[in-house]
């Protein structure tokens, strides 16, 4: 790990660390003797900014010789509230968005992250916009999924669809998630009106289940039958055995106001 | 270190019993890091850092087949849970048999939506990337490939079993002059005799069945009874005069005896039994031999053309000969068809049945179930019953196996014995046919209605012939999950409460009531109430009556926008007065003795006693002096002696007093006959 001290040099030699990913930064973080940034530092920086130089200045290369490794590991020091986990590379949320930056004039400094939530990796822009919505006057109703923006996954939320095509070596990522979309439309279309959250997708082996949260506003009897027909067709469209579990609440639970 | 040992494991126990019992905030799931758990190891950790006093709980031991038993206690049918096929939700859940029987219809049409969608549109459904592939989820071809007139594309349309395509493209070939084959018109033949000249798809209902409200009252000895006595037969579409299939039998240029069969079987299945017989006729002068199923159908036809008893053993006595004549080997549906007809024999069917149960085990044929049912029809439900111990040995044969579906009156035969068990009275033959449903597979043979049928007459035997704590456990296991109760059931349910001296469940019994949607049945209601108010109870139980009485007068007086306003009846109302004065809510009894007027009747004596002791325990005396004017305006020949016993009984004030003096009582001077018809329910 004694190469891990060759930090970038040039214009912007970011050089991937060897080794455990989280260790060889946390290992650049110990060793350039910052404190307050959280993991990254300046290891995360994975895209390089046009122009040369990283706007926010290369902290860690300026100071004199590095102090030496210490080998202690990571979680007794006051590291911040990421838990390396055995592979905590889904822990990482680098988010490119960091690094938007409107036309005009440089980009305004990143506010710092809100209480209680881990520090992001990346600093998020100002301008990102996904999976958000917008404060408004408080009268509109949003539920907890909605309240939370994505880079709150696998802190707050979990994940709306579960598969395997995600892990290392497992073909079928993109299938999958074009399935989801469709699945989606289907049962937004399929229970007019009374969807009350997201369905949770989730596949075990050949098996799709489908869980949605429904409100009372149908007849159980109508439900049934909105229930046999979504599940005959799509287990004939998809060739495999669907099932739907549904779960049914007086109304849609608003999680705050905005 | 024995701390955090000791969190450690009082968490995981936590985690484990929240598993294991429903979350309240519902079932549905959300993805949690793996590495929470170890996460949340750390948290007790730091909470342990507070500085009050820890008291540490004692480590609990665990036997070694603790894991195991929980395990096992989870794999035990869920008595509060409904059939697997609904959803787990409370709303969603049937509460009734009504319900259930709608909820899993809508399902079923839901499906047969789907499939219609996807065979209108196969295009969208055909790509196949399953591998292997899954046929059964594959659309259908309907529409046949060949075209043109042919006789291939005639055998492709019979394979469709599209029945006037087939018949138009025969009739096609025939113009044209080509020769069709024996075998394709052999099975054009088929297609016909077995559709009974409609389509095979059905679109018109059958009218003639199901004419019961859905799983409520349904007995399955009913419906055949009243076909039998219209004199059709139950499947479908009739066979009309000189329809396709006659017409194809008479132009084809030469017939075999699979013709001729076909014809026979066809005929009997759709009702033109004098017709089959008529074939069969001609099939003996052309010197052919008939096939089992042909003489399977024509013993089945057999109540249709003869009258008499005898006359209908001897015919069917008839075609056994021929059988052997022909060398044809019967099989089980043969003694299965041979005993429906000995059905409809009376006391000859008793005789011979007996022999043809001989026979079959001459002959090695091992019995169905429909072979008991027809047993245990022709010996117990006939008119005239004579005992005999056929039920015992049947229900000891029926035990040692598990049976498999091999005809379609299998289905009948648990409804069947279970109901000459309630006729019988014996709960022990009850018992041993539970045993029998439980063995093996024999409890695939009940579907849906059948099952709420079968176990809402044992609940009625259990009712009547056990214990009081037996029946209640009975009837906590067994509703909702097993059966929904019908309102016999409940009533039933009543009286053994009643005979055991157990009145106290009746406030569970109405709560039980509501969720069943029983709450409107005049009958039900009406000795509900008149059990509680029959006898005076201790303090707690008469105060639950008195709720109750409160939601039963709820249920009289709001008007739900499909149903009908429930009338109020004298006796109904009088109990609920009386209810409401023995628990001591002297106004609330007061509202209802006022509707007396209203509903035009009178209450009895013992309501207005009660309402003069509850006033006197709440010293109420303004109530008691109301009585006496609602008495005296109804002309009550009781009008007096309330009047002096209010006087005795009461402390009245002078203005009281001289109210009281002043209702006169019209019952002195009038007649009393004409106007004391007090509601004696």
């Amino acid at each position: 790990m004694g190469d891990i001290g060759d930090s970038g040099r040039g214009a912007h030699g970011w050089r991937r660390p060897r080794g455990h990913p989280v260790w060889g930064l946390q290992q650049r973080w110990l060793r350039s003797g910052d404190s307050g940034q959280g993991v990254t530092g300046r290891g995360g920086c994975r895209r390089g900014v046009p122009g040369g130089r990283c706007p926010r200045g290369a902290r860690g290369t300026r100071q004199g010789q590095p102090p030496p490794l210490s080998l202690t590991p990571v979680t007794s020091q006051a590291v911040p509230r990421v838990r390396p986990g055995p592979d905590a590379t889904r822990h990482l949320h680098t988010t490119p968005a960091c690094l938007k930056v409107s036309p005009g004039g440089a980009p305004p400094p990143p506010p710092p992250p809100p209480v209680g939530c881990p520090p992001p990796l990346m600093p998020l822009s100002p301008q990102t916009r996904a999976a958000r919505v917008r404060v408004g006057k408080g009268d509109k109703p949003v539920t907890y999924e909605k309240a939370h923006a994505p880079h709150y996954i696998a802190h707050r939320k979990g994940w709306l669809s579960l598969h395997t095509g995600n892990l290392d070596g497992e073909p079928g990522a993109a299938e999958r998630a074009v399935e989801d979309a469709f699945l989606r439309r289907f049962l937004y279309g399929t229970f007019p009106g009374v969807l009350a959250d997201e369905p949770v997708l989730k596949r075990r082996a050949n098996l799709l289940v489908v869980c949605a949260v429904l409100a009372r506003g149908l007849a159980p009897a109508k439900l049934y039958f909105l229930l046999g027909y979504a599940e005959t067709l799509l287990a004939r469209f998809y060739k495999c055995p669907v099932r739907l579990e549904l779960q049914t609440l007086p109304a849609k639970v608003p999680y705050k106001y905005l | 270190m024995a701390a955090r040992r000791l969190g450690g494991s009082s968490w995981q126990q936590v985690v484990s019993l929240s598993r294991r019992c429903c979350l309240p905030g519902g079932r549905r799931e959300r993805y949690r890091c793996s590495s929470s758990s170890t996460a949340l190891g750390k948290t007790v950790d730091n909470s342990e850092v507070t500085q009050e006093e820890i008291v540490l709980p004692r480590r609990k031991t665990w036997g070694k087949l603790a894991v195991l038993q929980t395990l096992a206690s989870t794999v035990n049918k869920d008595p509060t849970a409904a059939h697997y096929m609904f959803q787990d939700d409370p709303f969603l859940m049937p509460r009734n048999a009504a319900n259930s029987r709608l909820f899993s219809l809508s399902k079923e049409s839901g499906r047969n939506a789907a499939k219609y969608i996807i065979k209108q549109f196969p295009q969208y459904f055909d790509k196949t990337f399953a591998e292997p592939n899954i046929p059964c989820l594959m659309p259908e071809t309907f529409t046949p490939q060949i075209e043109g007139v042919s006789e291939e594309a005639l055998k492709e349309r019979i394979h469709l079993r599209r029945v006037k395509d087939s018949v138009d493209l025969f009739d096609q070939l025939v113009q044209a002059g080509t020769t069709v084959s024996l075998e394709t018109t052999n099975s054009l033949l088929d297609l016909l005799c077995f559709y009974g000249d409609g389509e095979s798809t059905p679109e018109k209902e059958k009218e003639e069945e199901d004419l019961e409200e859905p799983g409520v009252n349904a007995s399955e000895q009913k419906a055949p009874k009243r076909q039998f006595q219209r004199g059709s037969q139950s499947s479908g579409s009739r066979w009309r005069e000189n329809n396709n299939a006659e017409r194809i039998f008479k132009i084809m240029p030469e017939r075999n005896a699979h013709s001729y069969c076909t014809m026979i079987r066809g005929m009997v299945k759709h009702g033109a039994s004098a017709k089959a017989y008529d074939m069969y006729i001609d099939l003996l002068n052309e010197r052919h031999k008939a096939d089992v199923h042909t003489f399977n159908a024509l013993i089945t036809a057999v109540p249709y053309l003869k009258e008499r008893f005898l006359e209908r053993w001897e015919l069917a006595k008839v075609f056994l000969n021929h059988m052997a004549q022909q060398e044809v080997q019967p099989n089980l549906l043969t003694f299965n068809a041979l005993l429906k007809t000995l059905r409809r024999c009376g006391g000859v069917g008793r005789s011979m049945s007996l022999l043809a149960i001989k026979e079959m085990e001459a002959l090695d044929i091992e019995p169905s179930l429909a072979t008991y049912d027809h047993l245990l029809f022709i010996f117990y439900r006939g008119a005239d019953l004579c005992p005999s111990g056929i039920i015992s040995e049947v229900l000891d044969d029926v035990e040692k196996r598990s049976f498999t579906p091999q005809d379609p009156d299998d289905a009948n035969f648990f409804g069947t014995a279970m109901q000459v068990c309630c006729d019988l009275k014996d709960i022990k033959l009850a018992y041993q046919l539970n045993k029998a449903m439980e063995k093996g597979d024999n409890w695939k043979f009940l579907d849906m209605d059948r099952l709420n049928a079968y176990w809402s007459k044992f609940f009625s035997l259990l009712c009547m012939m056990e214990q009081i704590d037996v029946v209640l456990k009975w009837y906590k296991e067994m509703s909702p999950s097993h059966f929904y109760p019908t309102p016999k059931n409940i009533l039933d349910l009543l009286q053994a409460l009643d005979a055991a001296n157990h009145l106290e469940a009746i406030p569970s019994v109405w709560e039980d009531m509501k969720q069943l949607g029983f709450n409107r049945r005049q009958d039900l209601l009406q000795e509900l109430l008149s059990l509680m108010s029959r006898e005076q109870h201790p303090e707690e139980i008469q105060l639950a009556f008195a709720k109750c009485a409160e939601d039963i007068k709820a249920v009289y007086e709001q008007s739900v926008r499909e149903q009908a306003l429930l009338e109020w009846t004298g006796s109904a109302l009088g109990h609920v007065a009386l209810l409401f004065s023995r628990a001591g809510r002297t106004q609330d009894a007061w509202n209802m003795m006022e509707r007396f007027q209203q509903i035009n009747r009178i209450p009895t004596d013992q309501v207005m006693e009660e309402f003069l002791n509850c006033a006197k325990q709440t010293n109420c005396p303004d109530e008691a002096i109301k009585l006496v004017k609602l008495a005296a305006a109804l002309g009550l020949p009781s009008s007096q002696r309330l009047k002096s016993r209010t006087e005795k009984e009461f402390e009245l004030s002078e203005k009281q007093k001289k109210t009281l003096e002043s209702i006169k009582s019209d019952s002195d001077s009038s007649d009393s006959d004409s106007d004391s018809d007090s509601d004696r329910e």
